[in-house]
């Protein structure tokens, strides 16, 4: 892909220009926006805080390569820390002593839980390091409140958002297999397939299915059969002919503003967190330098949208003021203001609400920042009895979906299973510290220590269990000005607890994957530490939850301004020419990891800035039709 | 001498103990392209000496092809002492996975070296060359990987 030069603009030229809509944030939720209104002929402006670097393959090889020499190989290990820009890094999550809050990171933790949720502050945003998995989310999902009492419905039906699922699934290039998609009363419109053949499922997929398929458990008064299934991610694989009725679909690779050809085709790099290095996964610099193709779309990197100004008195938005820097540490920088006829923040849930705050918009229902959401994630793991060769492929192939909906959702929350072929890691920092114990506490060495290794790592399963959490008002991302960064933002302060609904089925999912384990004849070495970060105890069971990386609910969708924070378009109650665009509008996540579902909120929203600002111009629609293929 | 001289000449020793320690061959551990960084790395954070004395006290006893005995001595000489059992720990976890790991406090209080010693990867290459992942049969996180679907394929490596 060859994206137009010049790629960026000068922040003088910025900020004497008035765009039809400026955009806050480079992520996907901003690219997709940028890219279907560029398209259409309208002059938009995106606005990116990070460094607005990694758009050659030279640039993107010196992430790779700080990945490589970071001791600490956290989930932002790639990406260079800024000061102007800063970000959220896991090891900041630390247990919080005698209620005091921790500030020690860029997140302000109030806890009671110490979420440990990240994001990235860099071109293209937290799809830089995300692991790719683009679930749907369920029909039930949409109508919590109606179905079983919990919760809050969308003003969007699972049915009214299918097709926009259809064009993220584009978008994103996503491999799966729809008959593997076919539980939890999910429909596909006929004949609908995935852009890409599912990715192959692992060895240990397919030993895990030989044991388990057809497992049947009672959850509340339903029995489901667990089976494992492919998960639907967003990574080059082998394009379907059948796509797009019969006209298949050419996967993306890396993108570059040089020639490039790599990346078409997922390697099994094993690294999709926090970088892949040939840019087989999605992440969103594809839709921004398509975006910039349209010849429509400028981009203002190292620019951090400071406060939102409104009239008084009619409510909308009159600019953005943004401080743009030069050096990423380095203290200084020039103010502007962004013009535009439509306004719209892609900062991710805890930016934007985080921005409204900082600008004393509250909005009049108070909801700004409340109903934070993200899924509460209880790690289990062991050893199976059989060497499955852990390390090998995307993070996780498979899953176990079958009990993500239920009647049992009226008393406590959904979950779905992630089987990892990446071993322990995420719980335990495997293989480092087998490593660390095989040589340190068994003293072993030469080839007792080989043996040692593959007994140890190669025999790993971790079992992770998604678990729904839904929206509170005191679930909550909010601004104190005794918090501020260098360039004088405020810093997101982050209130949190895990409610007992959630907790529940943490308790539920701990005895299931005992049962898993037990019919697996896997060792399960399972072990949470009270002292870790994370620890709750529920009905007299402790267990460590981690946090999910899936903000969402700041800026609360419905149906009206009293009771929520924008509306099914994620147009702002408040402000005629503001919207709020991303997981932050959501109302429920669901057992979905929740870009798949933002993506195809975003593109709806393009279609409502489309319309309203030149009615008459036909939006992007896709067919997603397929032809039979004989075979 | 130099400290290049030094370390050329403490080359052959180095890379026996490493294999031993490791149980990779020699020519395993050339292939890596590590041996010279890695030898100066130790030397640098606990200086020639301490490594001149451990591979002199490694290559005391002639035990030729017998793992038995080479077991032995290196728990009798290596592993157990003071001074040479944690920078031969050390030396496994830096071939392994690429990273050298500061030497503890009190084996600096007792035996010298560098004052700046810390954790570090020598290169971004040592990270990718680490013995780690194809003692399990993976690929490093980031590097080298298999292809498209070799994943779904039954590991290469076996329990013994
Ligand atoms: C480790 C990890 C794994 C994940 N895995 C998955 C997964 O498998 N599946 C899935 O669906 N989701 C996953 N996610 C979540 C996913 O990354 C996010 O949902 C998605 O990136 C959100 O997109 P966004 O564009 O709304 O926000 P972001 O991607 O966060 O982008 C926001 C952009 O706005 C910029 N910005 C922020 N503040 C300002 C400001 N004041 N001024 C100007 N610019 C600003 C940021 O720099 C950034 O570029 C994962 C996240 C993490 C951290
Ligand atoms: S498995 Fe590897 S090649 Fe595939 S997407 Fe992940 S990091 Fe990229």
């Amino acid at each position: 892909m060859n994206g137009t030069e010049p790629f960026k603009i000068p922040p003088e030229a910025a900020f004497a220009t008035t765009y039809d809509v400026a955009i806050v944030g480079s992520g996907v939720s901003g690219a997709l926006i940028a890219k279907t209104l560029g398209a259409l002929g309208l002059k938009v402006l995106v606005v990116e805080a990070g460094p607005g670097e990694d758009v050659t393959i030279g640039e993107y090889t010196k992430s790779v390569e700080r990945f490589y020499s970071a001791v600490s190989k956290d989930n932002n290990a790639p990406y260079a820390h800024s000061r102007n820009a800063p970000m959220p890094r896991d090891y900041d999550a630390v247990k919080l002593r005698d209620s005091q809050p921790n500030d020690r990171g860029y997140l302000v933790q109030n806890g009671p839980f110490e979420i440990d949720s990240t994001y990235s502050r860099v071109l293209g945003g937290t799809t830089r390091h995300w692991e790719a998995k683009a679930l749907r989310m369920l029909p039930d999902d949409f109508r919590m409140q109606s179905a079983f009492g919990r919760g809050r419905d969308w003003p969007v039906t699972y049915d009214a958002l299918a097709p926009d699922y259809g064009r993220a699934e584009r978008e994103l290039g996503v491999s799966g297999n729809v008959e593997d998609q076919r539980y939890g009363g999910l429909t596909f419109e006929d004949g609908y397939v995935y852009p890409m053949k599912r990715m192959p499922p692992s060895f240990l997929d397919k030993t895990m299915a030989k044991d388990l398929d057809g497992f049947e458990v009672k959850v509340g008064e339903q029995t489901f059969a667990l089976n494992v299934r492919s998960t639907p991610q967003a990574r080059n694989g082998i394009p379907n002919p059948a796509y797009d009725g019969g006209k298949g679909f050419t996967p993306t690779g890396a993108v570059s503003i040089h020639q490039a050809e790599m990346g078409g085709r997922c390697q099994g790099n094993t690294n999709c967190v926090p970088i892949c290095p040939v840019q087989a996964k999605y992440d969103a610099r594809r839709t921004l330098l398509a975006a910039m193709d349209t010849g429509n779309v400028h981009l203002l990197a190292r620019t951090v949208a400071f406060r939102v100004e409104v009239d008084g008195t009619t409510g909308r938005v009159t600019g953005i003021t943004c401080k743009t820097y030069a050096d990423k540490d380095a203290p200084g920088h020039v103010t502007g203001m962004l013009q535009a006829r439509i306004f719209v923040l892609a900062a991710n849930a805890v930016e934007n609400a985080r921005l409204m705050l900082a600008s004393d918009l509250h909005g009049s229902s108070k909801l700004m920042g409340r109903n934070l959401m993200d899924h509460a994630y209880l790690l289990t793991w062991g050893l199976m009895p059989q060497v499955v060769g852990t390390g090998r492929g995307p993070l996780c192939t498979s899953g176990i979906e079958d009990i993500r909906t239920g009647n049992y959702r009226q008393h406590h929350a959904a979950v779905r299973f992630s089987i990892h072929n990446d071993g322990w890691g995420w719980a335990t920092g495997a293989p480092y510290t087998d490593l660390a114990e095989l040589v340190d506490a068994r003293n072993l060495t030469g080839a007792a220590l080989r043996r040692g290794l593959i007994d140890r790592v190669g025999r790993q399963l971790l079992l992770d269990c998604m678990i729904e959490v839904l929206p509170e008002e005191t679930n909550r991302i909010s601004v104190d000005p005794r918090h501020l960064d260098q360039l004088g933002n405020p810093r997101p302060v982050v209130s949190f607890h895990i409610p007992d609904y959630t907790l529940e089925t943490a308790a539920f999912s701990r005895r299931l994957t005992r049962q898993i384990y037990q019919r697996l004849g896997a060792e399960d070495h399972t072990r949470y530490d009270p002292l870790a970060p994370g620890w709750v105890s529920h009905d007299g069971e402790g267990f460590t939850l981690r946090g999910g990386n899936h903000w969402a609910g700041t800026h609360i969708m419905g149906t009206e301004a009293r009771t929520s924070v924008v509306d099914a378009t994620q147009k702002s109650w408040d402000h005629g020419n503001l919207y709020l665009a991303g997981a932050g509008s959501m109302p429920s996540i669901g057992t979905a990891n929740t870009t798949l579902t933002l993506a195809a909120l975003c593109l709806r929203t393009a279609d409502a800035i489309a319309a309203e600002l030149s009615p008459g111009l036909a939006t992007a629609s896709v067919s997603t039709h397929c032809q039979e293929i004989p075979a | 001498m130099t400290p290049e001289q030094t370390q050329a000449d403490l080359l052959p020793g180095f890379l026996a103990i490493s294999s031993v320690l490791t149980g990779f061959s020699e020519h395993a551990l050339r292939g890596t392209g590590q041996t010279e960084l890695y030898l100066a790395t130790a030397c640098e954070m606990v200086g020639d000496d301490s490594m001149r004395m451990m591979l002199g006290a490694f290559s005391a006893c002639d035990i030729g092809d017998d793992t038995e005995a080479m077991g032995r001595h290196m728990r009798l000489c290596i592993l157990s002492h003071a001074r040479f059992g944690p920078l031969a720990r050390n030396l496994i976890k830096l071939w392994y996975i690429g990273t050298w790991h500061c030497m503890p406090r009190d084996w600096h209080e007792a035996f010298g070296g560098n004052p700046a010693d810390r954790d570090h990867i020598p290169s971004p290459t040592s990270y990718t060359e680490g013995l780690l992942w194809p003692a399990i049969g993976a690929n490093p996180p980031g590097a080298k990987p298999f292809g498209y679907g070799m994943w779904a394929n039954p590991p290469r490596v076996t329990r013994a």
